[in-house]
């Protein structure tokens, strides 16, 4: 099957002309060699376009498959096409009509309702198996689909209706209103659905986004909440404000048992946004918080300011409660616990550039989090030197204090971080990290951690990363959807083309 | 196993040489920062057109942009524009425009909120990755991540495409 597959493609790459085809490849080995694991990764697309049509394939080979259940959905070992479309789309700006037919994704606003998507970082794939139509007229959009998503057993079983209509006819104002509901497979179990509006206002220096939903779910509605018409309740709103060189963003979620997936709850359809701060610096990232679209209420608040043309400073702060006796979530569960704190955050960083080839950035984070009982507070340095034009060394030292409340446990983490890139073609990086942990008082454990890492392009089409050492486990969140990564010790290969 | 892997593997290298030439840039409709609907097919014609992915969370994104800020600045009279299309996902796009305006990038910034766009040009999250059209559409020059002195390079095709 595979090598008839290949045979296609490569008869595809040949007789059709090239300027229609597109064609990617993602490889990720390990070798674990602790653990004595070794495991295979591939992504290889193809697609073809002419005019207005397009189709493609996605061929996935895991060797093993991810350990997370909710990732491998029952696969141990696998290769074959786990996702394929024909797509038409006809039309221009004002008015046009798109129509998918196979596997597609898709987002409703900001995933309130619906956000179907990949993310191969943290192993997400809900795409959706049936047909897509997207109409534009008269600054109308309407967004219609059905399809279905994989559950546990790698079967596609319930089927998801949804629609998002969306006004884009006024300057100031944007309107939009979405529904989705799904249809177990199970005729026994009762259907699920969420709608919601939008209201998206655009005024002077200031951007508003309003969206309002509901959750109808009959079991609920009848065994639990005692004939109340709605199961759950969601909002999101979120304030921009920019003016010269300052620009501030506020959001403000409140999300009361509004989780919607497949009855199997291993797919879930909707991701509102999480209203947290994502760091790019590895110790800032240690302390993941998953979002929790039942039970979850908070705000976040960052402040950009260029307070020249060589200084910028970054702020945020942000909570995150849970829900109260009386809500929706807690009526469900018959419980009457207290709203509580779940999480707080604040960051600070200020990026001074000292002249052209010298640039300095200092970043203060806390964190405090009551589901792991931690508090952390994480100072970073970080050092860029560029020189002859081409070459930069970036030194980054981080550094992270943890105190475990529960046990009253504290324990130091520190990592080094040197690299050296010269364009256009070579990276190394060497990452030292060491944990100093204090569990009984003056005995202190200390453990290191080592990596070096090499980039390299091959032409314009491929990058090559190879990784030795080890690494400290850890959990990667994007979007508040985290993926839990073990300890490893050993090498791994990544390498990507694209043509 | 191992060996269909390879096969995949060898087809990508095989291909690579066979689709050297030139390719069309898939067309794309987005939204830009200012709720306008931008289709790249309407963008091109004109002159050298880059494409660059990127997000407000990729540091060497930001850094990719400044320099891209210059590029702009010294090659738009001449027909060159950019168009610099965000991954922010569903949880940063809220960012995007407050530090878009803020960073005063004079080229229009797009949303790609959910990655489809990202996805046509096999981006996905490896950003930022950058490429340049000729007037015509078809991409000439591409490039993934960022180092210092990357733009050089950039630069000389524009140079190029503007004789």
């Amino acid at each position: 099957m595979i090598k008839k597959i290949t045979l296609l493609l490569l008869l595809c790459s040949i007789y059709m002309p090239a300027q229609e085809i597109g064609i990617s490849n993602q490889l990720e080995y390990s070798y674990n060699t602790g653990k004595k694991i070794e495991i295979l990764e591939n992504w290889f697309n193809a697609d073809f376009r002419k005019d207005y049509f397009s189709a493609g394939i996605r061929l996935d080979i895991f060797q093993p498959n991810d350990p997370d259940p909710s990732i491998s959905r029952g696969k141990e070992k696998f290769a074959g096409i786990d996702f394929k479309y024909l797509r038409l789309d006809i039309g221009n700006i004002d008015e046009s009509l798109e129509i998918t037919v196979g596997n597609y994704y898709a987002l409703f606003g900001r995933g309130m309702i619906l956000r179907s998507y990949e993310d191969r970082t943290i192993r997400v794939d809900n795409n959706l198996l049936g047909l897509k139509l997207k109409g534009t007229y008269n600054n109308f959009v309407l967004t219609a689909l059905s399809g279905s998503s994989e559950n546990s057993s790698a079967e596609r079983k319930d089927i998801l209706h949804a629609f998002d209509l969306k006004y884009r006819g006024f300057n100031f104002l944007n309107l939009g209103a979405s529904y989705a509901i799904n249809i177990p497979e199970d005729q026994n179990s009762k259907r699920t659905s969420l709608a919601s509006v939008r209201l998206e206002p655009s005024f002077w220096n200031f951007d508003i986004y309003t969206e309002y939903g509901v959750k109808l779910n009959e079991t609920i509605r009848n065994e639990v909440l005692g004939g109340d018409q709605i199961a759950g309740r969601g909002f999101y709103g979120n304030l921009n404000f920019y003016y010269d060189n300052l620009a501030l963003t506020g959001e403000y979620k409140y999300y009361d048992n509004f989780g919607f997936g497949n009855s199997d709850r291993t797919t879930n359809y909707n991701q509102p946004p999480a209203a947290r701060k994502e760091y790019t610096y590895l110790l800032l990232n240690r302390h993941p918080f998953p979002l929790n679209q039942a039970n979850e209420k908070g705000f976040m608040f960052d402040m950009n300011y260029n307070l020249s043309d060589e200084t910028y400073l970054n702020a945020s702060y942000g909570q995150t409660k849970s829900q109260a006796p009386g809500s929706y979530f807690q009526r469900v569960l018959k419980t009457n616990s207290p709203e509580r704190l779940l999480q707080e955050e604040a960051f600070f960083l200020a990026n001074h550039a000292w002249n052209e080839n010298f640039i300095s950035v200092a970043a203060l984070g806390y964190s405090s989090e009551a589901q792991s009982n931690t508090k952390s507070i994480t100072p970073v340095i970080e050092n860029k030197f560029y020189f002859g034009g081409i070459n930069t060394i970036r030194v980054i030292l981080e550094h992270q204090q943890t105190s475990v409340s529960a046990t009253n446990e504290k324990y130091y983490d520190d990592v080094l971080t040197l690299e050296y890139l010269r364009s256009p073609l070579f990276s190394v990086a060497a990452i030292i990290e060491m944990k100093t942990t204090e569990s009984v008082e003056d005995h202190v454990i200390r453990k290191f951690w080592s990596m070096i890492q090499f980039g390299y392009r091959i032409g314009e089409h491929t990058d090559i990363a190879v990784l030795l050492g080890s690494r400290q486990a850890g959990v990667i969140c994007i979007g508040g959807v985290c993926r839990y990564e073990p300890e490893f010790s050993g090498v791994e290969l990544k390498l990507f083309t694209r043509i | 196993m191992r060996k269909k892997a390879a096969i995949i593997f060898w087809l990508a290298f095989a291909a690579a040489g066979i689709c050297q030439s030139d390719k069309t840039a898939p067309d794309f409709k987005l939204q830009d920062i200012d709720k306008n609907t931008v289709q790249l097919s309407s963008q091109t014609g004109r002159g050298p057109l880059l494409i660059s992915f990127w997000a407000t969370w990729c540091k060497p994104c930001v850094e990719e942009m400044q320099e891209l800020v210059k590029i702009h600045n010294e090659f738009h009279d001449k027909g060159f524009d950019i168009l610099a299309v965000s991954i922010d996902n569903e949880k940063t796009v809220a960012r995007v425009k407050s530090f878009a305006k803020a960073k005063k990038y004079p080229f229009t910034v797009l949303l790609d909120t959910n990655g489809e766009t990202a996805q046509k040009y096999y981006v996905g999250q490896s950003v930022p990755a950058a490429f340049l059209l000729d007037k015509d559409g078809r991409i000439i020059y591409q490039s993934s991540g960022y180092k210092k002195g990357d733009e050089l390079k950039l630069r000389k095709k524009i140079e190029d495409l503007l004789r």
